[in-house]
């Protein structure tokens, strides 16, 4: 008893003093930064922001550049609390999604600086002389400033039915017993399962810029391959035989621009080269280590 | 008639959501085309197009939406082409080492079916029909087509009838300038 009492005592001072010491290390450093350089330190670090805008309620307007400039000193590190920022405080008509603010959701997915990525884990650049120029994903219809429209993505996503399909299921009593994966099956969908649809790499694939309607592109294709190798799934054949036409797949010239951007450092390219091979019969598709079923009898 | 004009210009109209349509299902039959377009309302906000869609199936989708079915299958023609160009790095050493009229022909084919099916992707992904129309994307393969097969025409000529292609090849390398057999 008294040990316990003694040891909740303990914690409880060990986060008060933790908390001072918080407390006392940000007033320190504001406090240090004074003193080493009074003046700089109150100097603003003004960064532009060049963004793509485009309201459809303006009739015949076309899309232009508009500058903002922004303290860095008083906003957050990544482009989107930048973004945040300006719609909060400057022009709150500028559009944009974001969601999670944490790499999770994919939102926040446009063309940062030249790039494909996501703005809430793309650093400011700090060097102000260069402004930072935002677009959406590129080569997608916009809705409105940086706001893509994603219906063909995921019309695209839908066709090639990302769900576990299994060949007996009215004999397999779904939802009371697992399906069995050995750990090495499971871990082909490593690198795989990860992706969180946000577009960068398919809108930064100039084969999927110029045949979008017909090819999948590398984030659809990506996923197909992660249906397609799951021990657990037993409709492979038919997932490939919806591939082979020459669109689907074979539109990709392995440029690679995909693996290149992807925010989540995945390797679409070669889920897709996967693909082809298992198309040509180059490579098969391993039988499950375990019974996948067995829970099932 | 009329009115299939009528039809056919609204189809040109969609020609983009169209396409979208004939890529997500195979232009299989009239009914799930229909249940199709019915389920994509949002893609596809006008309701001519779907009483429009078998036009476009006869009269329009002879190129890129036929070739995106279901039925044709890109696969052994791209398993030929990895062989054709793994081939490549063992064909031309050894037509150049041991120069015969036999690997001569195997390199003419092995190279000029090579670069056809490089152009061609090209021709395919910037001749596009909502790009370019529908007559200029068949004007340009049919004239590559002609242009590979002149190509490897005119090579099985020199193969047969002069020094073959190797050694061709070998002779063009080796002449000088001028100056350089001044310098020998």
């Amino acid at each position: 008893m008294l040990a316990s009492e003694a040891r909740q005592v303990l914690s409880r001072v060990g986060s008060l003093v933790a908390r001072n010491q918080l407390r006392s290390i940000s007033n320190g450093t504001a406090q240090l930064d004074q003193q080493a350089q009074p003046k700089e330190a109150q100097e603003p670090q003004i960064k532009k922001f060049e963004i793509y805008r485009w309201n459809p309620d303006n009739a015949g307007e076309k899309p232009y550049m508009q500058t903002y400039e922004l303290d860095l000193r008083e906003c957050g590190p990544m482009v989107l609390d930048a973004l945040i920022k300006i719609k909060n405080e400057m022009d709150p008509t500028l559009t944009f999604r974001r969601s999670c603010r944490e790499g999770i959701c994919g939102s926040c997915a446009m063309n940062i600086g030249g790039t494909n990525t996501l703005a809430c884990i793309s650093k400011i650049d700090i060097n102000t002389s260069k402004s930072l120029k935002v677009y959406p994903l590129p080569h997608m219809y916009v809705v409105r400033d940086l706001v893509p429209d994603m219906n063909n993505f995921y019309e695209q996503y839908r066709n090639i039915q990302p769900w576990l399909q299994r060949k007996n299921e009215a004999g397999e009593k779904k939802g009371k017993a697992q399906y069995l994966q050995s750990v090495e099956d499971r871990s082909k969908l490593d690198g795989l399962y990860e992706c969180i649809l946000c577009a960068c790499c398919s809108t930064s694939c100039p084969s999927y810029w110029w045949n979008a309607e017909k090819y999948l592109g590398p984030a659809v294709l990506m996923q197909a391959y992660r249906w397609i190798i799951d021990s657990r799934d037993e409709n492979s054949a038919e997932r490939l035989s919806k591939l082979k036409d020459p669109f689907s797949v074979y539109r990709c010239h392995t440029i690679m621009n995909c693996t290149r951007t992807c925010p989540k450092g995945l390797n679409p390219g070669r889920a897709i080269a996967e693909i082809k091979k298992l198309l040509s019969g180059l490579a098969s598709k391993p039988a499950p280590k375990l019974e996948t079923a067995a829970l099932h009898k | 008639m009329s009115l299939s004009m009528v039809l056919r210009g609204a189809v040109r109209c969609n020609a983009a959501n169209l396409v979208k349509s004939a890529r997500i299902t195979p232009l299989k039959s009239y009914s799930t085309l229909v249940a199709n377009a019915q389920r994509r309302t949002l893609v596809q906000p006008l309701a001519l197009a779907k009483i429009a869609a078998p036009v476009v199936r006869r009269e329009i989708s002879v190129s890129a939406p036929r070739m995106a079915s279901a039925e044709s299958s890109h696969t052994l023609l791209w398993t030929i082409e990895r062989i054709v160009s793994a081939g490549l790095l063992a064909v031309i050493p050894a037509a150049f080492i041991a120069p015969s009229q036999v690997l001569d022909a195997l390199l003419a084919i092995s190279v000029v079916i090579h670069t056809h099916w490089g152009v061609e992707a090209m021709v395919v992904d910037y001749m596009r029909p909502s790009v370019v129309g529908n007559v200029l994307p068949k004007v340009a393969h049919i004239a590559l087509i002609i242009l590979s097969v002149a190509t490897l025409g005119g090579l099985f000529y020199f193969i047969q009838n002069d020094v073959g292609l190797a050694n061709g090849i070998k002779r063009f390398w080796a002449i000088k300038g001028k100056d350089a057999e001044k310098k020998a």
